[in-house]
């Protein structure tokens, strides 16, 4: 007992300390309801400042915390496309980075910033459905266009927010694609599925369990946070006769810590991930099934240079920054074309309706990029990989 | 029942590293009556300290020392850089404040922790580092019964808890060291008037609060393997719940505390669902503070003027 004698204190002191710990229980609850916060946008400019056509296009994407890698991919992307279109163009176009550490919070704070902000005059991203419905109203409120290459909830094109584009498609086709290929490939009988309370991994659950169970599939259903690094208990959970663990997360390296802990206790059910798990670097268990939308170009002759250029420059990388590229060359090609017809700078609206009218004949996709009118990219599909010795391939169908 | 042993073993596991960030809390409350905030930063550099060392001896899979050794290492650098680091942010942050109203030092405590949290960003970068420690302690090896799996690194996790917190109640209870600390918490001002040097007293519990906190975190490290700069915003909150739920200020408390919540995250997860986890734990130290303000092995502080 650290205060084994009793205390003789004023009633004054007494009441302060019990007022210190309510104040730090409040204080703690408080944190928790407002995430870790804090967080920075910084410019880093490329080119020389006098050429025709001089604009800034926001990267609203997550650069720190535990999905920063595949943030920064993205950037780097999006950097690679900036400066190859600036030489190609004579253009000088500069990113402005917005890190918004996957918290809805932030990227609405980075939103306001890039609104006021008249020499940004479109965004490539926000990165994922829930910063895409805090920074979507804000940014389309301020009639900038936001191309997203990541974000995947059916629901964001339902309209609500007019100015949203994206070049994959949406989670109702990779939640059913998924769960046909478990169904018909897989021939599961048993899934366990968490989500990881994200709004991105939800709306593939919720489109998952229902066609999974209409085929007669033993399903049950758990939801894990973000900020976990402890699965054992739902580790637990997964009884023998599991074939398949259906993760829909965003974290790549918490599905590796999942699959870890699925080996400590000797768990052989196969593990399936949605796109956000889809990153060599973080994710290797063997055996394991990824969904994704991002085309591989690693082993493609075609793209041999282009991977040459991004590898010298920035290093090895994964799938989930590749499809930022082409989505910034449908901003780069609108603003430019913006500059063509109005001069610069670019006004917003045109850069927007520019987006809209995109016409991009070959694309690392693999297809052309053109956009319906909700903003869903024309025939976008999903590819399924499994992991054999370490290595994605594209899994058999 | 092996479901049941099972999930017993993953909540001692999460409630050991609470129990030990719990301890840290708790002693520091009792010589000074301040709330480190910056416990959970300590403990994600002690985590840091202990991947650099493991980095240091050759990396996760080809380690050059018997693995033993290379833990050893491992827990008493993190122990000590941990430790030294409360100690300097004892004397940077805390001791000028030590007049001043209590609301300041909690403030800077919060300060230090997102001074922490960024400085640590800035210079190792926002990668995540993974101590990969299944392949240096297999998984094969430990307790393998039927459905029964206790992995080895959890039981050294849950053997080196216990064995840490019989003797910091040995030490406290017995060795000069403990009473002088004792005597701080009783009366600050007493124990300075008969002589007892109360800055090193305080020094003495910032620096164990410390080294408890860095072999929390290479414990986190050898369980979770993962090891980024924001690691120790959530464990440091949920130890702090434990320490509140245990009785702050008391040193069994902690551990009490540490553990239960540790249990109720796996037990919640295991038989409700792992989305309640928080709200569980947040709702017991909520009704804690309405039922039993003091905490389950807290003193009421008895006023007499």
């Amino acid at each position: 007992m650290f205060l084994p004698i009793r205390q003789r204190r004023t009633p004054g002191a007494r009441i302060t300390a019990r007022a210190l710990i309510l104040g730090g229980v409040v204080i703690t609850l408080a944190l928790i309801a407002a995430g870790c916060g804090g967080g920075n946008s910084s410019s880093s400019a490329s080119g020389t400042s006098g050429k025709p056509c001089d604009a800034s296009i926001g990267v609203l994407t997550v650069l720190t915390g535990a999905a920063g890698p595949q943030g920064r991919e993205m950037l780097h992307w999006a950097q690679l496309a900036v400066d190859q279109f600036n030489q190609e163009n004579g253009t000088n176009i500069t990113v402005v980075e917005g890190d918004d550490q996957l918290d809805p919070a932030q990227a609405a704070t980075v939103a306001q910033q890039w609104a006021s902000n008249s020499k940004i005059v479109a965004v490539v991203g926000p990165e994922s459905d829930g910063t895409v419905d805090s920074a979507g109203p804000i940014l389309g409120k301020a009639g900038l266009v936001m191309v997203s290459s990541t974000a995947t909830s059916s629901r964001l094109t339902d309209g609500k927010y007019p100015t949203f584009y994206r070049v994959i498609p949406p989670d109702s086709l990779q939640g059913s694609q998924d769960a046909q290929y478990m169904i018909d490939t897989l021939k599961v009988k048993k899934v366990f599925v968490i989500d990881d309370q994200s709004a991105y991994s939800k709306g593939i659950a919720d489109v998952v369990v229902p066609k999974l169970k209409d085929a007669g599939v033993d399903v049950s259903s758990d939801s894990v946070s973000q900020n976990n690094t402890d699965y054992s208990a739902l580790v637990s959970k997964i009884s023998d006769d599991t074939d398949v663990v259906f993760l829909p997360w965003m974290l790549a390296a918490n599905a590796q810590l999942f699959g870890d802990q699925m080996a400590e206790q000797g768990k052989k059910a196969a593990i399936f991930g949605s796109d956000g798990v889809f990153s060599p670097q973080d994710f290797h268990v063997n055996g394991s099934y990824i969904s994704t939308f991002s085309p591989d170009i690693q082993n493609d002759p075609k793209y041999a240079d282009l991977v040459k250029e991004f590898e010298d420059q920035y290093g090895q990388f994964g799938a989930f920054g590749l499809t930022t590229y082409p989505a910034t060359q449908v901003v780069l090609e609108a603003v430019k074309k913006a500059c063509d017809d109005g001069g610069s700078p670019p006004d917003v609206g045109a850069v927007a309706e520019n987006v809209k009218n995109t016409n991009i004949q070959e694309s690392v996709l693999g297809q052309p990029i053109e956009f319906e009118s909700n903003g869903e990219m024309k025939n976008a599909k999903f590819y399924v990989y499994t992991i054999k010795d370490g290595e994605y391939v594209i899994a058999p169908s | 029942m092996d479901f049941f042993v099972q999930q017993l073993v993953n909540g001692l596991t999460l409630g050991s590293l609470y129990a030990l960030l719990a301890l840290g809390y708790s002693i520091v409350y009792g010589v000074l009556g301040l709330l480190n905030f910056a416990q959970g930063e300590v403990y994600m550099v002690g985590a840091f300290i202990g991947f650099g060392v493991l980095s240091g001896l050759g990396g996760p899979a080809s380690l050059a020392v018997p693995v033993p050794l290379a833990l050893m290492l491992m827990f008493i650098a993190a122990a000590l850089g941990s430790g030294a680091l409360s100690v300097a942010i004892e004397r940077i942050a805390f001791k000028p404040l030590r007049e001043a109203s209590r609301i300041a030092p909690l403030i800077t405590a919060l300060g230090v922790s997102v001074f922490l949290q960024n400085a640590v960003l800035l210079l190792l970068g926002p990668d995540i580092r993974n101590y990969d420690a299944s392949s240096f302690i297999p998984f094969t090896s430990g307790i393998h019964a039927g459905p029964l799996n206790i992995s080895l690194i959890r039981i050294i996790v849950i053997v080196t808890t216990f064995a840490l917190m019989v003797a910091l109640t040995l030490w406290v209870g017995r060795s000069k060291l403990g009473r002088l600390m004792r005597a701080v918490s009783y009366d600050r001002e007493g124990a300075q008037m008969i002589g007892i040097d109360v800055d090193r007293t305080i020094m003495i519990a910032f620096f164990v609060g410390g080294v408890l906190a860095g072999i929390a975190g290479v414990m986190a490290g050898l369980v979770f393997s993962r090891v980024f700069q924001l690691m120790g915003f959530v464990a440091g909150l949920k130890a702090f719940t434990g320490a509140v739920i245990g009785g702050i200020g008391s040193i069994p408390g902690a551990m009490l505390g540490g553990m239960l919540v540790g249990l109720a995250e796996s037990f919640t997860a295991a038989y409700i669902s792992s989305t309640f986890q928080n709200v569980i734990v947040f709702a017991v130290l909520v009704v804690m503070m309405v039922v039993r303000p003091t905490g389950l092995l807290g003193r009421p502080t008895v006023g007499k003027v």
